[in-house]
C-alpha cells in the first residue's frame, strides 16, 4: 500500500492515549535536585548588590548559580545571521523586565529550592520604564536597551529593515484614492500545555545528558555548547517528544542554567517552570503596531503601499530582528504591489523579550494587509473577492525584494473560497488563474515590471483597470 | 438590541523554511538484517506529526510498510544535525534530508538484490517490502531476505545518508532589501472565509463558521494536515477574538498568570469548520509537498475583523476584538477622516497622534 | 492512609496535603497525569476518584483514604485499548499528547456516565480541559463516536465530513 497520501495513523498515537509518551517531566532519575529561579520583581532596574551566601548555607541547597558560573554571559543566537549578542543568560548588574531570571536554587526538594531563592539578599534601584513602542523615538523617552531603544544591527548597520522597490511617488501620484489605516494585534501566549523543563544528568564520563523540550535539538545544543564553552560531544541533548510549542520552545529558556546547576552540585538537576512562570516569564508572540497607506485607483488596483512597523521585541533582541525581516519579505501578502516603501523597526521595551509563534513575523502583516484590502474594498464600494482576484500573484510576478513567484496559488485559494460560500463573481473572475499576466489585462504600472513586450500597455488600463473582455486569459 | 451576523474574507502566503535558508537538516537510515528500517532524524515532534510523515516519506520511497520503519529523534549521539522544528520546515525542509536518505537506501537495497537475483539493479523494484523484476512480479525476493544477504552474506550495511541545505540568501542592498536567491523553499497559499454573530448590547462576538482553503502541495497524511488546519483555525480565532497577554496594553498590568485569566480558546469556542485541501505540488518539495503548520492561524484574524465589520459596520484593528472594543466602536461610530484623494482610518491609534517621533503621514 | 490504584492497594506516606497529582508522580512513580498547571486550570492531571472525573492537583491526597483512583494506566494499556482510546487514535485526536491523558479520562467519565454522542453535550461535559494542538474537533468527534461504537480500526484514521481534497491548480 502506498504510504504518501495514506491517513495512516500518528507514529505516537498509541503511545499518546495510553500514557506512555515520555515527556521530560517524565523521566526519572535518582538523587535529583529540584530548582527554583530568582526572577526579577521590576520591569527596569539596576542590580546594587547581591549575596546569595545565605542561600548557598542552607541545608538542602546543593548548588546556587548566578551570571559569575556562567563561561560565556551573552551569547547571540543568530550571530551566524549576523545579529550580535545583547542578552545574558543570568542577569548581572541591571534587570530589564519582571521575570527576568538572576540566579537558579538547586535543592533537595521544590519547597527548600523557595525558600533558597528567598533567602538571595539583593537590592535594587529602579529605572524609568518604556512600553509604547510609539513613544520609543521620543526625544524624552527612557533609554531601556545599551543600543538604544530600537535595534541598529540590519545589514550596513542600519537602524531599521527597508524594502524599496518602483516608484512610490508616481504610484501615490497616480492614485485615484490613498487609503490609510493602523494595525495592532496582541501579544500571544504561546501557553503549551507543557511548561518550559529540563533536567540535566552528570555522567560518570564527565558528559552532560540534558533532557529538554527543545523544539529544536541541534540549535539547542549549540547554544548551551557557546555559553558553557565546551566542545558540542560533552554534551547530549535528548528530546524530540515535546508537549506544544508554537515557536516558544526555540528559545533555549532553562537547559544551560540547568546545566550549571547540575555541574556545580554534581546531581541530576530539574528546572520545571510552573504555570505561572510560563504565563508571566516566558516570551510571547510580540505585539505589533503596524501602519499601512495604500495608492489605489478607483476600480482597485493597488498601486503602491507604504508601511511603517515597530515590532515590539520586549527588553531584549532574541529572534525579533529575523522576524521583522521576515514580515518585511511578505509585507505585500498574496498580492503583487510593484511601487513599495516599507520601514520598519525593531523596538525594546521593558516587556518579557518576544520571540518566534506559530507564523513568525507574518501572522501580524497578514492580519494588518488582509483587513485593509477588506478596507479598501469597502471604501470603493467593490467585492472584496474581485479586489483580491485582480492583485493576486501571478506567475513571474515580483515579491517584495524581487524574486520571481514561480507557481502562486491566489486565486485557486480565493476561488475555492468563492465557491465554497456560493458568492457569485462575474465569469470574467471565475476564470482567472496562476498564469503570468498578459499585457492586456494589466495596468501599465503592472505591465512594468513584467518587462519586454508588454511596455505598451494603456494608460487607459492604469486609470480604469482591466478591461472584462480580455481579463483572465 | 439585536444580534448581527457578517461574513468576511482573507487570503494568505506563508513561505516554507527558514527565511532567508541556511538551515540544514540531515538524516541517516540502517536496515536491520530482517529489513526493518531505522530511521534516525533530529526533527522534534511538537505534535505537528514529524515523527509520522518523516516515517512515511521513507517507508514509500524505499518501498516498505509503515510499520517496518522505526523513527529515533530522540537525541544528538544518534541523529544528525536539524535545526529544528519551526518555519514550517519539518515536512518540506527535513523531509527532504530523509527523502535523500531513502533513496540511498533504496539503492543499496537494489544492488545486493540484483547481486542476489541475478538481476541489474536498473531492472529492479521494491513494492511493499519485496524486490521484483519490473514487468515481472513472480520474480520476487523479500527485502527480508536481501537485507539478511547483505548482513550475512556479502558483509554489507545497508545504510543511507540526506542532507539538505539551501544556502543563505544574502541581502545584497539593505537599501531596498533586494535578496540574492529565494529566501524560501517553497510558499504556500490559504484564504479563509468567517462567518460571525456580534451582540450589539453586550458586544460579544461569536465565530459560527471558518470556511478555509490551503494549497499544501501534497498531503503526506490528510489526517495530520487536516490537524495543522484545524488547530491553526482555532488559534487564529483565538488571536481574533479571546487572547492578549497584556489586557490593557501597553501597559503591562493585570496580566494573566493561569488558564483562568488568560483566554485561550476551549473546547466551547469551537466553530463550524468546512476544509478545501488543494494539492498542487511544490517543485521541489518532498512529493510535492508544502508546509503549512505556521501559516495555520495566520487568516482567520482578518477574515474575522472584515466579518464584524459586515455585520455591526465598525473596523476593528486592534486584536482580540474583545467586547469592549466592539461597543466602543459602536458607540464611537468613527468616519474615516477624508481630505482630497485621502481616507484615514485609525488617526487616534497612529504614531503621529500619539507621538513616536516619526513623521508618517500619507 | 491507603488508595486503590488502577485496582492495587497502595500505601501513601505523602503528608495529607499534598495533591494527589504529585503523590501520583512523585511518590508513586505513575506519570500520565500532567502537570499541566497544577491550578485546576487546564484539566491535563484529571483522574477518576470512584469513578468521578476530578483535577489530582487540586486533590488532597488525605481526602482520598480508602478512595479508588483511576490514571490512564487503568483504563486500558497498549495491546487492549478501551474504546476511548481506539477511537482517539482512529480519529487522530491526540497531537503532541500532553493533554490527552486528561481529556481520555475525562471522556471515559463522560461515557460511563451515559454521554451521548451529542457534540455540545461532549463540549460541555469536556469544558475547561485545554488543548492548544487540536482545535478540539477531532477530540469532540473521537468522543462522539466512541459513545456508538466499541472497536476502532488502527491503521486507518477516520475520513472527516467537511474536507474536500482537490489536485491540482487553476
Amino acid at each position: 500500500m502506498k504510504a504518501v497520501g495514506a491517513r495512516l495513523p500518528r507514529y505516537d498515537g498509541v503511545g499518546h492515549v495510553t500514557g506512555q509518551t515520555q515527556f521530560v517531566d517524565d523521566v526519572r532519575v535518582r538523587e535529583m535536585l529540584w530548582a527554583k529561579a530568582l526572577r526579577s520583581p521590576h520591569h527596569h532596574a539596576a542590580i546594587t548588590r547581591m549575596d546569595t551566601s545565605k542561600a548557598e548555607a542552607m541545608p538542602g541547597v546543593e548548588a546556587v548559580i548566578t551570571h559569575a558560573d556562567v563561561p560565556l554571559l551573552e551569547y547571540g543566537h543568530l550571530s551566524a545571521l549576523g545579529i550580535p549578542a545583547d542578552e545574558p543568560l543570568l542577569a548581572k548588574d541591571e534587570v530589564r523586565y519582571k521575570g527576568q531570571p538572576i540566579a537558579l536554587v538547586a535543592a533537595e526538594d521544590a519547597d527548600t529550592a523557595r525558600a533558597g531563592v528567598e533567602a538571595i539578599e539583593i537590592d535594587y534601584e529602579e529605572r524609568p520604564t518604556l512600553f509604547d513602542v510609539r513613544k520609543a523615538f521620543d526625544d524624552d523617552a527612557p533609554t531601556v536597551h545599551r543600543w538604544g531603544n530600537w535595534y541598529p544591527h540590519f545589514e550596513g548597520e542600519m537602524d531599521r529593515r527597508q524594502i524599496r522597490k518602483g516608484n512610490i511617488e508616481e504610484a501615490f501620484e497616480a492614485a485615484d484614492t490613498i487609503v490609510s489605516g493602523v494595525y495592532r494585534p496582541a501579544a500571544i501566549e504561546h501557553a503549551p500545555l507543557e511548561t518550559q523543563v529540563s533536567m540535566v544528568v552528570p555522567e560518570p564520563d564527565g558528559r552532560l545528558t540534558v533532557y529538554s523540550c527543545t523544539q529544536a535539538l541541534y540549535f539547542s545544543l549549540g547554544v548551551m555548547a557557546a555559553h558553557l564553552q565546551v566542545p558540542l560531544n560533552r554534551l547530549k541533548v535528548v528530546g524530540g517528544t515535546v508537549g506544544g510549542g508554537f515557536g516558544g520552545k526555540v528559545d533555549t529558556a532553562s537547559e544551560t542554567v540547568t546545566a550549571l546547576a547540575a555541574m556545580k552540585a554534581n546531581r541530576p538537576v530539574k528546572w520545571r517552570w510552573t504555570r505561572e512562570e510560563e504565563f508571566l516569564a516566558s516570551s510571547t508572540r510580540a505585539p505589533w503596531h503596524m501602519e499601512i497607506i495604500d495608492a489605489v485607483t478607483s476600480d482597485g488596483w493597488i498601486l503602491g503601499r507604504k508601511m511603517l512597523t515597530l515590532h515590539d521585541s520586549g527588553a531584549y533582541a532574541r529572534f525579533s530582528p529575523y522576524g521583522l525581516t521576515k514580515h518585511s519579505f511578505h509585507h505585500t501578502g498574496a498580492y503583487t504591489i510593484p511601487n513599495l516603501h516599507f520601514d520598519g523597526y525593531v523596538v525594546f521595551t521593558n516587556r518579557v523579550p518576544t520571540t518566534a509563534m506559530r507564523g513568525f513575523g507574518v501572522t501580524s502583516v497578514s492580519f494588518a494587509t488582509e483587513t485593509h484590502m477588506s478596507r479598501i474594498a469597502d471604501v470603493l464600494g467593490l467585492d472584496p473577492f474581485e479586489v483580491r482576484l485582480k492583485n493576486a500573484n501571478r506567475i513571474n510576478d515580483t515579491s517584495p525584494n524581487m524574486i520571481t513567484y514561480p507557481d502562486p496559488s491566489t486565486v485557486d485559494v480565493v476561488l475555492s473560497i468563492a465557491e465554497a460560500t456560493d458568492h457569485s463573481l462575474d465569469d470574467a473572475y471565475m476564470s482567472m488563474s496562476r498564469a503570468q499576466r498578459s499585457g492586456d489585462m494589466l495596468p501599465e504600472h503592472l505591465a512594468a515590471q513584467i518587462g519586454e513586450g508588454h511596455e505598451h500597455a494603456s494608460l487607459h488600463a492604469l486609470v480604469h483597470g482591466v478591461d472584462n473582455d480580455s481579463e483572465g486569459n | 438590541m439585536a444580534v448581527h451576523r457578517g461574513r468576511g474574507v482573507a487570503a494568505i502566503e506563508y513561505p516554507t523554511g527558514m527565511n532567508q535558508n541556511g538551515d540544514p537538516s540531515q538524516a541517516w537510515i540502517k536496515v536491520k538484517p530482517d529489513g526493518r528500517v531505522d530511521v534516525f532524524s533530529g526533527t522534534a515532534d511538537i505534535g505537528n506529526g514529524a515523527k509520522t510523515i518523516q516515517s512515511q516519506i521513507v517507508a514509500e520511497t524505499i518501498g516498505v510498510p509503515y510499520d517496518w520503519v522505526t523513527f529515533d529523534n530522540s537525541n544528538t549521539d544518534s541523529s544528525p544535525v536539524c535545526t529544528g522544528t519551526f518555519a514550517s520546515r519539518a515536512t518540506f525542509v527535513a523531509g527532504k534530508a530523509v527523502l535523500k536518505a531513502a533513496e540511498e537506501v533504496r539503492h543499496k537495497l537494489l544492488e545486493i538484490a540484483g547481486l542476489e537475483m541475478e538481476a541489474s539493479a536498473d531492472d529492479l523494484e521494491v513494492v511493499d517490502g519485496e524486490v521484483m523484476v519490473k514487468g515481472s512480479p513472480t520474480e520476487k525476493l523479500s527485502v527480508a531476505d536481501v537485507a539478511g544477504a547483505a548482513t550475512y552474506g556479502h558483509g554489507q550495511l545497508i545504510t543511507g545518508t540526506g542532507a539538505q541545505l539551501k544556502p543563505y540568501a544574502e541581502i545584497l542592498d539593505p537599501e531596498t532589501g533586494v535578496v540574492s536567491s529565494p529566501p524560501h523553499s517553497a510558499i504556500s497559499y490559504a484564504a479563509c472565509a468567517a462567518e460571525v454573530e456580534v451582540d450589539d448590547e453586550t458586544g460579544n462576538v461569536r465565530v459560527l463558521k471558518l470556511i478555509q482553503a490551503y494549497d499544501v502541495g501534497k498531503a503526506i497524511n490528510p489526517a495530520l494536515v487536516e490537524g495543522q488546519i484545524q488547530g491553526g483555525a482555532i488559534m487564529g480565532l483565538g488571536l481574533a477574538v479571546l487572547e492578549n497577554a497584556y489586557p490593557y496594553y501597553p501597559s503591562v498590568e493585570h496580566r494573566g498568570y493561569g488558564f483562568g485569566s488568560y483566554y485561550s480558546p476551549g473546547m466551547e469556542d469551537l466553530p463550524e469548520l468546512e476544509t478545501i485541501i488543494i494539492e498542487n505540488p511544490s517543485a521541489d518539495g518532498p512529493y510535492g509537498a508544502k508546509g503549512i503548520g505556521e501559516m495555520a492561524n495566520n487568516a482567520q484574524p482578518a477574515a474575522i475583523a472584515a466579518a464584524v465589520h459586515d455585520a455591526a459596520g465598525v473596523w476593528i484593528t486592534e486584536l482580540p476584538i474583545t467586547p469592549e472594543l466592539v461597543l466602543k466602536a459602536l458607540e464611537a461610530k468613527a468616519e474615516p477622516r477624508r481630505e482630497g484623494k485621502l481616507v484615514a482610518f485609525d488617526d487616534e491609534i497612529s504614531v503621529n497622534t500619539v507621538g513616536a517621533g516619526i513623521s508618517w503621514m500619507p | 492512609m491507603n488508595i486503590t490504584l488502577n485496582g492495587v492497594s497502595r500505601q501513601i506516606s505523602s503528608p495529607p496535603l499534598t495533591p494527589l497529582l504529585r503523590v501520583l508522580r512523585n511518590e508513586l512513580n505513575v506519570v500520565s497525569a500532567k502537570a499541566g498547571c497544577e491550578a485546576g486550570g487546564c484539566g491535563a492531571c484529571t483522574v477518576l476518584v470512584d469513578g468521578r472525573p476530578q483535577r489530582s492537583c487540586l486533590t488532597a491526597v488525605g481526602s482520598l483514604n480508602g478512595a479508588a483512583v483511576t490514571t490512564l494506566e487503568g483504563l486500558g494499556t497498549s495491546e487492549n485499548l478501551s474504546a476511548v482510546q481506539q477511537a482517539f487514535v482512529h480519529h487522530y485526536a491526540a497531537q503532541c499528547g500532553f493533554c490527552t491523558p486528561g481529556m481520555v479520562v475525562a471522556a471515559t467519565a463522560y461515557l460511563d456516565a451515559g454521554g451521548s454522542d451529542d457534540k455540545e453535550a461532549i463540549q460541555e461535559a469536556l469544558g475547561g480541559h485545554v488543548c492548544r494542538c487540536t482545535g478540539y474537533l477531532k477530540i469532540v468527534n473521537a468522543i462522539a463516536a466512541a459513545a456508538t461504537q466499541s472497536e476502532f480500526d488502527l491503521t486507518i484514521t477516520a475520513e472527516e465530513p467537511n474536507v474536500v481534497v482537490k489536485t491540482g491548480g487553476r
